[in-house]
């Protein structure tokens, strides 16, 4: 095993194991809430048609656009009707992004794009993949991150300067590309049918800024991220966020359509002081075949990344257990409903930690059993 | 993953299917002395103690894994291999450890008053590779036969004694109308022991049959003292032994066995296992490490 990856996957260990574990256990509503968020979820797979004509009326309704994109092609290109021209982007982590290729492929449009979300600035400037669905850069140690900063962004940085500074030289450098982006891109941790709204979870502010500071905001997320009211919506960032050991997360945030206002005389008007234009897109890619499969389960997944610790072969290979961004137990599912990918099923060892952490209760080591299945049947 | 992992996996699979649906064995090996283990159980008895030769073979498996990519380069027709060199047999003193703890076990359900015979040379192999291995029309296939095989002599329940076993014949009652009562020797008997120790559990024991909780009592219980770690020992955190990566890498199947064996190491200095192969891939890293039907009577 790789000695870096070693250390930083102990460290990660350590530091969130125990700690989401306390959540749960002084909080135990939250199991509760989970265990309501799997039966909604899947009412929304088992009436997925349903839920996507509802949200797109939600959307539509709140002076948003709403889009359906079959792939990732067809993403993008949706992506690109939108900007038009426009050239400077921020996005926030997304693992749907990657999954449909939009910032290199943005990028090689001659675009100004950039993540905003640390952990992923750090894997974009060291032209790496994510190796956690949460925590992207949880393969860089300290050191490798401030030797990084130091040969991309500021020479000021090395591996000796304290963690504040690296994060203050980040922040200077954000900051700029915030306040000069047209577009802000963003996933979506849940979509509300009812509402039409897009919830996003975070501790660092910079979704705050990716879907208020530009004018157009873009939120790009699967259609299994869809669930039926607000309150769900709600229900399933609480849920993530104290799973990922975050609790309370810092901000949820929420997008029903562009920015409006209602102070003169009550009467709405967009835009309002945030973005002039809302769109969600949901993608498909390879969803709605999965939800007609046995591999159904794996669309409850709520990218906490908890089960990645609970997995010996996610310690052992790490972001090589799986398609990035899609690694891990988890990832093991989602290579095989995006990316047709059934091989890395091979590494895992039935331990099962996975299955038990899952908040969703996704059979996680019997859907492996079926991708394993997939790849010598 | 390199495509000759998959096809050695493929042909893993064909080879071990075969040999299982001639001759309810996955490769070739001697039942008679596997089973020789005693002879004092009866034979025909609706109630049977069902060993699939776990304990007996579980020392020669991983010779068998490093032997299949030689079986499998040089394509060797199988009645040869079942005449040849192949066939590996293990130490006596592998051989006798494993008779030692059939026999504990085996005085154990007779001290909690439960009456079963033993099927001897007769005795099928449960399929549980096919199974975890992702061979899933292999394992129905072979379920079915196995279902016949136990139909045919009258069994109407069968007494496990190692995880593999115990899941595979669970996993059949889902798959399969698996008729046939199935129980774990831990599930039925009370016990008795002493020491101190960390637990490493079986992975299907502790979350794929759900027995996390109930083993742990009964080992209270018994008067064995458990030292716990969240992290190392959990339900949630702990971790597999390495044993079912070995098939894809043999060293990163090591190398999962040492980690394993140093975090346990860390809260305790005598290990305890209750699979026949969670010992072999751990023994080599941990000095103290015993079987549970080792350290209780």
């Amino acid at each position: 095993m790789d000695y870096e990856w070693n250390v930083a996957i102990n460290k990660a260990i350590v530091n969130n194991a125990p700690k989401v574990e306390k959540i749960l256990r002084e909080n135990p509503y939250i199991n509760d809430l989970a265990a309501d968020l799997r039966e909604k979820k899947l009412d929304v797979l088992n009436n997925i048609d349903k839920y996507i004509k509802q949200t797109e009326e939600s959307v539509l309704r709140s002076g948003g656009g709403f889009h359906l994109a079959r792939d990732s092609n067809d993403a993008i290109d949706i992506v690109r009707k939108i900007i038009g021209d426009k050239k400077n982007i921020v996005l926030s982590k997304s693992n749907v992004l990657y999954e449909i290729k939009l910032r290199e492929t943005l990028a090689s449009e001659g675009r100004d794009i950039w993540e905003t979300d640390l952990g992923e600035y750090l894997v974009q400037i060291n032209n790496d993949m994510p190796s956690h669905l949460i925590a992207p850069a949880i393969h860089l140690t300290k050191e490798k991150v401030g030797k990084i900063l130091n040969e991309n962004l500021d020479k000021s940085i090395d591996e000796n300067s304290k963690t504040e500074d690296m994060v203050h030289s980040v922040r200077e450098f954000l900051m700029k590309k915030y306040l000069a982006a047209d577009v802000g891109i963003t996933g979506a941790n849940a979509v509300s049918a009812d509402s039409g709204s897009v919830i996003l979870v975070e501790n660092e502010g910079n979704i705050r800024m990716d879907t208020v500071l530009p004018g157009i905001h873009i939120a790009i997320t699967g259609i299994d991220k869809i669930v039926p009211t607000l309150k769900d919506a709600f229900n399933e960032a609480i849920v993530q966020a104290a799973n990922a050991g975050f609790y309370p997360p810092t901000y949820i945030n929420v997008s029903s359509g562009p920015s409006s206002t209602g102070d003169i005389e009550l009467k709405k008007v967009t835009p309002a002081t945030g973005p002039r234009e809302f769109h969600l897109i949901l993608v498909d890619n390879g969803r709605s075949d999965a939800i007609k499969s046995d591999l159904m389960e794996s669309l409850l997944c709520i990218r906490c990344g908890r089960c990645y610790f609970s997995c010996p072969a996610y310690r052992l290979y790490g972001k090589d257990f799986g398609t990035s961004p899609y690694t891990g137990p988890t990832g093991i599912m989602w290579s095989a409903i995006i990316f047709k990918e059934y091989d890395k099923s091979e590494m895992c060892m039935h331990s099962g930690g996975c299955g038990e952490v899952c908040p969703m209760k996704i059979p996680i080591p019997k859907i492996i059993e079926k991708i394993k299945f997939r790849y010598t049947g | 993953m390199d495509a000759n992992v998959r096809e050695r996996i493929i042909k893993m699979k064909s080879m071990v299917f075969e040999n299982l649906m001639e001759s309810y064995i996955p490769f070739p090996m001697d039942k008679k002395l596997y089973s020789s283990w005693t002879e004092s159980l009866e034979r025909n008895k609706k109630t049977v103690l069902y060993t699939s030769y776990m304990y007996q073979i579980s020392g020669i498996l991983k010779r068998y894994e490093k032997l299949f990519p030689k079986i499998y380069r040089v394509n060797m027709p199988k009645k040869l291999i079942s005449l040849s060199k192949f066939i590996i047999r293990p130490s006596d003193s592998e051989l006798q450890r494993s008779f030692s703890i059939l026999n504990n076990i085996s005085s154990m359900l007779k001290k909690n008053g439960i009456d079963f015979g033993y099927l001897y040379e007769d005795e099928p192999y449960s399929g549980a590779i096919l199974l975890e291995s992702g061979f899933l029309y292999e394992f129905q296939k072979y379920g079915e036969k196995l279902r016949d095989f136990f139909h045919d002599r009258g069994i109407e329940k069968l007494i496990t004694v190692d995880p593999h076993t115990t899941n595979a014949l669970n996993r059949l009652k889902e798959i399969i109308n698996f008729d046939i009562d199935v129980v774990n020797y831990l599930e039925i008997i009370n016990f008795k022991g002493s020491g101190d120790y960390v637990i490493h559990d079986s992975c299907l024991y502790s979350r794929a049959l759900n027995m996390y909780d109930p083993i742990r009592a009964k080992i209270k219980n018994a008067g064995i003292n458990i030292h716990e770690d969240y992290l190392v020992t959990s339900r949630e955190m702990g971790f597999c032994c390495g044993g079912p990566l070995s098939l894809i890498s043999e060293s990163d199947s090591e190398e999962i066995s040492k980690m394993r064996s140093e975090s346990l190491l860390k809260v305790n200095n005598n290990v305890m296992v209750m699979c026949p192969l969670c010992f072999e891939n751990l023994s080599p890293y941990i000095d103290n490490i015993k079987d549970l039907a080792e350290v209780v009577s």
